[in-house]
């Protein structure tokens, strides 16, 4: 269509994002008082640990977490899915085709163990072959959420690793069955538990009920043994819970989680800590016996609403960003499109921003530099950029590399864009901290040697 | 055959071209004529330029102010009994741009004139649209008008008028070089019909209606199986020194067939003018959806059923609303004048000093009752419910802007004209939550002959 001169003419070079002036004068909210005192559960400049660690062990298995809660994590992270019995996992990927071989074990079909599963659990054979021809038909192969928990169980989570990183590998990771978590898993490694095993190495559980199709997530009982990790020192992490995607998850997931939390005696809003307790006690890690325990996150939209409806602010929350086109994305990341997103963490009662960094090996868009942490800090939330994996990164973000001058936005910043941080290597991240002093003071001045730690645990 | 020809610096048009000749875009004669009087064929060329100064003042987001050659033209027109052929070209910004080019024929009856028109101009629906721009009494168009009314187009068109009645009507293309990506040029429909009750040498008054309809049919190809076509609106905030349109801008995919309604009123006497238009814009779309359907289908998270791809990817028509008014009084110089062929004002005439004030409004803005709108994705979300997936709002955001001029303008001579105005822009646009108020002084230097 043809239109005037005026209604066409575009102004190509109209710079309409000048951060440097835009990032101090756009209008961000502030946290409220309420909300500030949930945000103060939280310790400064935690050391997160990404999926346990990316690094040394496969993700988020125990592997993973034992070797965080050991080398002193203040937080051990992880990602949120529910199995189609409704067992809440703690697994990254929705796909399980990367951090398993559930390619060899089940291909593309509805496991041929479902019927029997069924029939197990209550159903006639013609109940159970018509319930696996209706899953079937509705099946969506690899992703965590088309498959029993008990199925999950038979896969290898630790072998994938040895053969991705193979300066890493450790014939423990394939010789001690690594299995898909569940939040339950997670909470008990915090706890300084393990994983109690039969005398082939096999996690012992049990599952209960009779199946009903009408609430499939809500009919069988998982029972799950656990003992005491004689390996463990007495360090006592937090845990860091992601809400994934919102399409993969029923929809009272949130509520699910919270109960779940509350059933493991983690909830603090129906079992509340005293308030006084350290974040670090005898030189341990202590922060699982405080108020900030727990702490949620997620990138999903709608699953920042659903958990401001449940949790109400109550329990520290983080709006993670991401910038791109997706569903989820900061699509402007301009001074006023992040002040949005902002605004809107605030808005459904999120305490922390966690915002992606530059820098290799995972070369995400930077959505923490100075002018972006700088309206995180003036909203006054607190700001845990994602993920770290080197000492560079670290050198950039908390203010080694400013090389003692003062720069833009240092007023509030302090050098510092960040009040914690998601890494792969807590060994490394905990160093900077205790180097730069940045760390508690009554907390451990040495860090154990990584290795070392995993060969002490039997890996 | 041998040729006489020879230059009048100051022919009178009268002289030289038909008397329903007009240009479209300018209203003064051009003073440099050429007759060829064996052949009975005359031959003009002028030129116009302007040059702007503008200072902005903006809350937010700057403005560049500064100063600029904003148009630049040449202008040449050729008749012969009753044909008359009119171009002109603009050349401002250091690149040719296309604007009027037509062939004119004109027909004297008893009961007024009759003319056939051919070519590429301002479809005659909108009064301010057919008002060329040197003629305006302000630097440039309404807001609204630049928003929502149609420019050039390539068509043909009819037109009678008298002392009493104006009625002009054509059909038009939708791009004027068919060199749209892909598609079928659409065509348009527009007219505009006045009654002009009062119409003497002392006063004019005319009230009138339009309308177009306009079916989009180009656009460009979406994964290889659908036509997906679109329709841009938008303003500058009444200069053309920052002529960006970002903050008062729409874009429609999917528009297909497009509504414009009018309505409008002029009175002048020999000392004052007062003139304005509403304009409403009713966009429907389409789109082929079984055919996005089954491109959809293929993978596990393919839409299962066309019914819930709908719903997942709903459509809906946008209405849009527009209105300015304009008042100009003459502290001294020539009367106002009326220009009977085109139902507009012309411009200052000779040595003259006027004031003027305008106020337009421009509704870009057609949201859903409750949606709410996050503004670093800049969309919208319906029920104040924020969701990942899928997107369901049929809102656009484009701005609401009110904004107010005034102005004075002195002309030295019929050629030479400057003019000062201070505009007042108050935005509304979700997109720019802290641009809301827009200062702007401008001023221009005119010269056309």
């Amino acid at each position: 269509m043809g239109f005037s001169l005026i209604a066409t003419a575009s102004c190509e070079n109209q710079d309409f994002s000048d951060v440097t002036t835009d990032a101090t004068r756009v209008e961000v909210n502030t946290i409220s008082a309420e909300m500030a005192k949930v945000r103060d559960y939280v310790p400064s400049y935690a050391v997160i640990a990404h999926r346990g660690t990316t690094y040394w062990a496969p993700e988020e298995t125990e592997a993973a977490w034992r070797w965080a809660r050991e080398m002193g994590a203040d937080y051990l992270e992880s990602d949120l899915q529910c199995s189609k019995d409704g067992v809440i996992l703690a697994n990254h990927d929705e796909n399980l085709q990367r951090t398993t071989n559930i390619e060899n074990v089940y291909g593309e079909l509805v496991p041929t163990t479902r019927k029997a599963f069924y029939m197990r659990h209550g159903k006639t054979e013609a109940e159970a072959e018509a319930l696996v021809a209706a899953d079937q038909a509705s099946f969506r192969p690899y992703y965590a959420m088309s498959y029993m928990y008990e199925e999950l169980l038979q896969l290898d989570a630790g072998t994938w690793f040895n053969e991705s990183n193979l300066e890493q590998a450790r014939d423990a990771y394939s010789t001690i069955p690594q299995y898909v978590s569940t939040l339950e898993d997670q909470i008990m490694y915090a706890e300084g538990k393990i994983l109690k095993r039969d005398s082939e190495g096999n996690r012992i559980y049990s599952v209960s009920g009779t199946w009903d199709e009408s609430k499939p997530r809500d009919c069988l009982k998982y029972t799950f043994e656990y003992e005491n990790d004689p390996e463990d020192t007495g360090n006592r992490p937090g845990i860091y819970i992601e809400f994934k995607e919102s399409w993969l998850n029923p929809s009272d997931f949130e509520q699910r989680v919270y109960n779940k939390l509350k059933d493991l005696g983690w909830n603090i809003i129906t079992e509340p800590c005293d308030g006084v307790e350290p974040y670090t006690s005898d030189g341990k890690v202590n922060v699982g016996n405080t108020n900030g325990k727990v702490i949620l996150q997620t990138f999903s939209l709608e699953s920042l609403r659903r958990t401001a409806d449940v949790f109400q602010g109550r329990i520290p929350m983080c709006f993670l960003l991401w910038e791109g086109t997706g569903a989820t994305d900061l699509k402007y990341d301009t001074p006023q499109g992040y002040a949005s997103f902002i605004n809107l963490g605030l808005e459904y009662k999120a305490h922390i921003m966690g915002p992606c960094i530059a820098g290799s090996p995972n070369n995400y868009p930077e959505m923490n530099a100075p002018w972006q942490a700088y309206l995180i800090k003036k909203a006054g939330m607190l700001n845990h950029p994602y993920s770290f994996d080197s000492y560079a990164q670290m050198a950039k973000y908390f203010g080694t590399y400013n090389w003692g001058n003062t720069v833009a936005y240092d007023e509030l910043l302090g050098g510092k864009c960040g009040d914690g941080l998601f890494t792969n290597r807590t060994e490394m991240s905990l160093k900077y901290m205790i180097d730069n002093g940045l760390r508690d003071s009554r907390a451990s001045k040495t860090v154990p040697d990584a290795g070392e730690t995993l060969d002490r645990l039997g890996y | 055959m041998k040729k006489y020809i020879y230059m009048s610096a100051l022919a009178t048009m009268a002289l030289t071209t038909p008397q329903t000749a007009q240009a479209q875009d300018f209203d003064s004669k051009p003073v440099v004529n050429l007759t060829n009087e064996a052949e009975d064929l005359k031959f003009s060329i002028g030129a116009r330029m302007m040059m702007d100064a503008a200072y902005y003042h903006a809350e937010y987001t700057p403005m560049k102010s500064g100063a600029a050659i904003t148009d630049a033209r040449i202008r040449t027109s050729m008749s012969y009994k009753d044909w008359y052929f009119y171009a002109d070209f603009d050349f401002s910004e250091g690149k040719f741009t296309q604007k009027n080019i037509f062939l004119q024929y004109a027909m004297k009856k008893e009961k007024g004139i009759h003319s056939f028109k051919a070519g590429y101009y301002n479809n005659p629906a909108n009064m301010a649209r057919n008002t060329s721009i040197g003629s305006m009494h302000f630097l440039t168009r309404a807001s609204s008008v630049n928003a929502l009314a149609q420019g050039r187009e390539l068509g043909l068109s009819y037109s009678f008028y008298n002392d009493h009645f104006f009625a002009n009507q054509g059909v038009f293309a939708e791009n004027q070089y068919n060199d749209q990506e892909a598609g079928y040029q659409g065509v348009s429909l527009g007219g505009r019909w006045l009654w002009r009750p009062i119409n003497d040498s002392k006063q004019t008054f005319h009230v009138g209606a339009s309308f177009r309809y306009a079916n989009i049919a180009t656009g460009e190809v979406q994964d290889d199986i659908v036509l997906k076509t679109n329709l841009d609106l938008g303003t500058s905030l009444e200069t053309l020194v920052d002529p960006t349109t970002e903050f008062v801008s729409a874009s429609l995919p999917w528009a297909k067939n497009v509504y414009d309604f009018g309505l409008e009123a002029l009175y002048k006497n020999d000392d004052f003018f007062v003139r304005g238009e509403y304009m409403l814009k009713h966009v429907t779309k389409e789109r082929d959806d079984q055919a996005l359907f089954e491109a959809n289908l293929g993978s596990i998270d393919s839409w299962s059923t066309l019914a819930s791809w709908q719903a997942g990817n709903p459509l809906g028509s946008n209405t849009f609303h527009g209105a300015y008014v304009e008042a100009g009084y003459k502290l001294f110089g020539n009367p106002y004048k009326y220009n009977n062929k085109e139902g507009v004002l012309g411009g200052l005439d000779g040595k003259s000093l006027e004031i003027v004030a305008r106020y337009s409004y421009t509704g870009l803005n057609d949201i859903v009752d409750g949606e709410k709108y996050v503004l670093g994705r800049d969309q919208y979300y319906p029920d104040g419910l924020i969701k990942d997936y899928p997107s369901t709002s049929k809102s656009i955001g484009g701005g609401n802007l009110h904004s107010v001029t005034l102005g004075a303008n002195y002309a030295f001579n019929k050629y030479v004209q400057f003019m000062v105005s201070y505009s007042y822009h108050h935005l509304d646009r979700d997109k720019y939550p802290s641009d809301k108020n827009f200062h702007a002084l401008q001023g221009r230097l005119m010269f056309q002959f």
